[in-house]
């Protein structure tokens, strides 16, 4: 069922929501982004309508809600082992459709891959989402070409703000009633969704081992820092290290965590002893591109890369990810054209 | 605590500790499980992290974890005595198939550290019917750096065991070269359907399977052990991901066949 | 016609005393480093009609149109007119030109405007402080640069000011990949450490360049809401004794700024030596006369700083003393 509200209205509905949930939404962070007075726009807890940052994109994803980038496992007493506690309160946040392709990724690697992650999990299953319609593509959005662009299923409500309207897909009968005692007029509403990109990319179907050592990739040997950037805000990046520490006010006592890890910063592949792979930023720029377009769908029948371009907005060195994807789509289309012959 | 939780360890008693060298231990640790030859274990001290180690001995009663002392974690494990208690989550992996080496011949290349997930492959080998059949080819940096000494005099009785060391000092009477060098003069029959496994350090292993492979071995007879830097075991944090292959869910061991394509 | 010319007034007026007899240069003010399109269009159009069609780039931000018939001071400073417009300089009387030349043109680096490390919008402080001290016939130095790398050169100024920024940490969002400690050592001063996989700041050896906050890749790092400034006082070049600046407050706010360099006027006013050559006596030889002390009093009046603000109660500054010896044998 489809509701046309008022703002207003829709503000109680999120007033009433917030009693029952902690809602999660992209907020606009006032001076904190990089550089001098920019912002950034992150997810953050928020009580009111007006506090959540609907008309830009998100630089950082959601995934940080579902696997915090600092997340305390365990803690140590002398003899003790205790798990960290955690907040148990359902969850609403509030994605747009990239973003909700993107927690199928997470949850193929967290809830499946064999084992279950149990930290993962009991954060997972309270959380429920909100989609946020997108009216129009922005900058380094490629989500059609990775068929992530519509949602149809999966959130209790959506929000598409129309002047001083909101319209909302309601899929969730408790969810229905509040809007309902809102005033709001029942109508039928398909959540805004995009069906062009400016940026286009061609994933290739298959991709042949020759492109390991392809000279495609001594170009990012040259041009990427290794600074991560791009893993950190990506929604399906889920790599963790574990860090164990104790307390230097008192050594008996300590935690077990795990924080994001990068694929592309120093350290990633390093084994006791020393041994470490792939030293080139071009080697690990290869790793990172075909996990998101090649390796994982291998494994789980789809693709990981969901086109929301994050990492293409964050990049200090302006890569563009998606860029990388065509030039690696010409590559395979070369080596199978020299193939042939 | 949440029910079941695979990151949660389980205390193990140190039942005996065997120093092969200033570095080398192996921890006899009581276990009573399922385990195979070729699993790995996380060592988990509090406070100090977790380290991937492969079992290198199964007993009826307990697991050998042979440690090589390199980092904050494994310098913790150096103090512990026979009697403490050790911090295990696992067996993770694969391991090794040891019922395909059970008939006909089979040969084994393992290099330094490298032995120790084979340790339990060799033990079987020795205990079949025509353990003859059976070549072993061990390689150690120098004869200073042999682990399981007092198994290597057993297995020279038992099976054909080639003992060598890249490099040793004047007046040792053993083998001296890489175990590459040996690989040629092992007497097989019937090439194409000899098993092999190989372990050790990467360049090893690499230049161990050409030996093999020009020796006339079938790819998909060559079993080797992959050591990457698994840090949770669970498929979960990544960083032994090659390709769309997790070491340590999918591995460490692999066939040859699929462990060629898989490219760091 | 028999020229008779002040030269005192041409150069208050902001025009420059010519080795070339019978010519003059119309010296252009632009506060902050910052000048329109239009207005640099009219600077090559005067330079066009009244100069001999060039320009020269000054030291300090300004521009000079050389050329310039003594006779034509008057009409190029009707021509100035828009350019003073734009640039929002103080002015007595319109189409009269400069009103003095003495407090020098406010410099500023790019700042944040344009560059990634710059902490604070230079143009628009120095735009500020320009309409606070100018116009003034004490030749007084002021620059602004936007961080530690101090391209704006400011501490050969009578007042420097480096822009800081207090990194603010959120270790939750910190993941221990030490890309800001890495960036520190390279390209600052090594104030962060990594303790117990978390990042520690040195807070006293800590400049407030925000060189971590640019390199953090998790927004672990961000930026304090407060811009600070490292104000440093009373370098100088010349003859006599060319020096650096020296730190004198550092976490300062910016009305305290401004409240020192006023301050600092009226100190010069009292204790200027009135038999002055030109009645121009820099200000860092008249703090030399009357001692810091007096000098700190003076500036330090009604001055209400934050309680972050770090302030050195005594400054030795070094430099050469070419007034001592020059002697390099």
């Amino acid at each position: 069922m489809g509701y046309v509200i008022s703002r207003t209205g829709f503000e109680s509905v999120i007033e009433k929501l917030g009693q029952q949930y902690r809602l999660y939404a992209p907020v606009r962070k006032v001076g904190e982004g990089r550089y001098t007075d920019v912002d950034v726009v992150r997810y953050d807890f928020v009580t009111k309508f007006d506090e959540i940052e609907l008309e830009a994109k998100s630089d950082y994803a959601f995934k940080e809600l579902l696997t915090p980038l600092s997340q305390t496992l365990f803690f140590f007493t002398e003899n003790e082992v205790k798990e960290a506690d955690f907040d148990d309160r359902d969850v609403i946040i509030f994605l747009r459709s990239c973003d909700m392709h993107a927690v199928k990724r997470l949850d193929a690697i967290y809830l499946e891959n064999k084992f279950a992650d149990p930290f993962y999990e009991r954060i997972r299953k309270r959380v429920k989402f909100a989609l946020i319609g997108c009216a129009h593509s922005y900058e380094d959005c490629f989500c059609v070409d990775m068929g992530t662009n519509r949602t149809t299923e999966g959130y209790l409500f959506s929000i598409d703000v129309a002047g001083d309207e909101i319209k909302s897909d309601v899929a969730c009968p408790d969810v229905a009633a509040l809007f309902e005692a809102a005033d709001a007029k029942a109508e039928e509403v398909v959540p805004a969704y995009v069906t062009e990109n400016e940026v286009r990319v061609t994933v290739p179907e298959k991709v042949p081992n020759e492109i390991y050592k392809h000279g495609m990739w001594d170009e990012y040997t040259a041009r990427c820092i290794n600074c991560g950037r791009c893993n950190f805000v990506c929604p399906t990046c889920t790599c963790y290290t574990m860090q164990d520490v104790f307390y230097t006010d008192n050594g008996k006592v300590g935690e077990r965590r795990r924080v994001g890890a990068s694929c592309m910063v120093d350290g990633y592949t390093n084994v006791a002893g020393g041994g470490q792979y792939r030293r080139t930023n071009g080697e690990r720029m290869r790793f990172k591109v075909l996990h998101k377009v090649y390796d994982f769908r291998k494994r789980f029948g789809y693709d990981m890369c969901v086109g929301c371009g994050r990492c293409d907005m964050v990049c200090p060195e302006y890569i563009s990810f998606a860029n990388c994807i065509n030039k690696l789509n010409d590559a395979v289309n070369e080596l199978e054209g020299g193939a042939s012959k | 605590m949440t029910a079941n939780n695979p990151y949660v360890p389980f205390p193990s008693k140190i039942k005996e500790i065997i120093k092969h060298t200033e570095k080398e231990w192996t921890f006899r640790m009581q276990y009573t499980g399922d385990v195979k030859p070729g699993q790995f274990y996380e060592v988990s001290v509090p406070k100090y992290g977790e380290a991937p180690i492969s079992v290198s001995g199964i007993g009826e009663d307990f697991v050998d974890l042979t440690i090589r002392r390199v980092g904050r974690v494994t310098d913790e494990v150096f103090k512990l005595n026979a009697g403490d208690t050790i911090l295990l989550r696992g067996p993770y992996g694969n391991g090794f198939d040891t019922s395909l080496y059970a008939n006909g011949e089979v040969i084994v290349v393992a290099g330094g550290t490298g032995v120790s997930p084979v340790r339990g492959v060799i033990e079987a080998l020795a205990h079949t019917a025509d353990a003859k059949d059976k070549h072993v080819i061990v390689g150690f940096k120098s004869p200073g750096d042999m682990l399981f000494r007092d198994d290597l005099k057993r297995w020279a009785d038992q099976l054909d065991l080639i003992l060598t060391v890249d490099g040793a000092p004047e007046g040792y009477e053993g083998n001296i070269g890489l175990v590459t060098k040996y690989i040629p003069d092992v007497p097989i029959r019937d090439v194409k359907n000899a098993q092999a496994v190989v372990v050790g350090p990467p360049a090893m292993m690499r230049f161990s399977v050409m030996g093999l492979l020009q020796k006339g071995f079938e790819e998909k007879n060559i079993w080797v052990s992959q050591e990457r830097k698994m840090c949770c075991g669970l498929g979960k944090c990544g960083h032994c991901r090659i390709g769309s292959t997790y070491v340590c869910l999918d591995g460490p061991v692999f066939n040859y066949v699929d462990s060629k394509d898989m490219i760091d | 016609m028999a020229r008779d010319i002040n030269t005192k007034k041409l150069k208050k007026n902001a025009f420059r005393y010519s080795k070339v007899r019978g010519e003059t240069a119309s010296r252009i003010r632009i506060p902050g480093g910052v000048i329109n399109a239009k207005s640099m269009a009219k600077i090559a159009e005067v330079a066009e009609t009244y100069g001999n069609g060039t320009i020269f780039v000054t030291n300090r931000q300004g521009v000079e149109l050389p050329g310039i018939a003594l006779e034509d001071m008057p009409a190029v400073n009707k021509a100035i007119q828009s350019i003073i417009d734009d640039s929002g300089v103080n002015q007595e009387e319109r189409d009269k030109g400069y009103p003095a030349s003495g407090t020098r043109n406010v410099v500023a680096c790019p700042g944040s405007r344009l560059c990634p490390f710059g902490c604070y919008d230079t143009t628009e402080f120095a735009r500020k402080m320009d309409k606070m001290i100018f116009p003034n016939n004490l030749h007084v130095k002021i620059a602004f640069t936007g961080c530690s790398n101090d391209c704006g050169k400011v501490r050969m100024d009578d007042f420097g000011i480096i822009g800081m920024t207090e990194p603010q940490y959120d270790p939750n969002r910190c993941v221990g990949c030490e890309q800001c400690i890495k960036y520190c050592n390279i390209r600052s001063v090594g104030a962060l450490s990594l303790v117990n996989g978390k990042v520690v700041r040195d807070t006293d050896l800590c400049i407030g360049c925000g060189v971590c906050v640019a390199y953090c890749p998790t927004r672990a790092w961000t930026r304090s809401k407060e811009h600070y400034f490292r104000l440093v006082l009373l370098g100088r070049t010349g003859k006599k004794n060319p020096r650096l600046a020296e730190d004198f407050i550092k976490w300062a706010d910016e009305q305290s700024i401004m409240d020192i360099v006023k301050n600092a006027y009226a100190y010069v006013e009292e204790y200027i030596d009135p038999n002055a050559y030109e009645g121009k006596e820099h200000i860092g030889y008249i703090v030399d006369r009357t001692g810091f002390d007096e000098f700190f009093k003076w500036i330090m009046k009604d001055v209400k700083l934050n309680d972050k603000a770090e302030v050195a109660h005594r400054i030795y500054w070094g430099g050469k003393h070419y007034d001592r010896s020059n002697n390099l044998k």
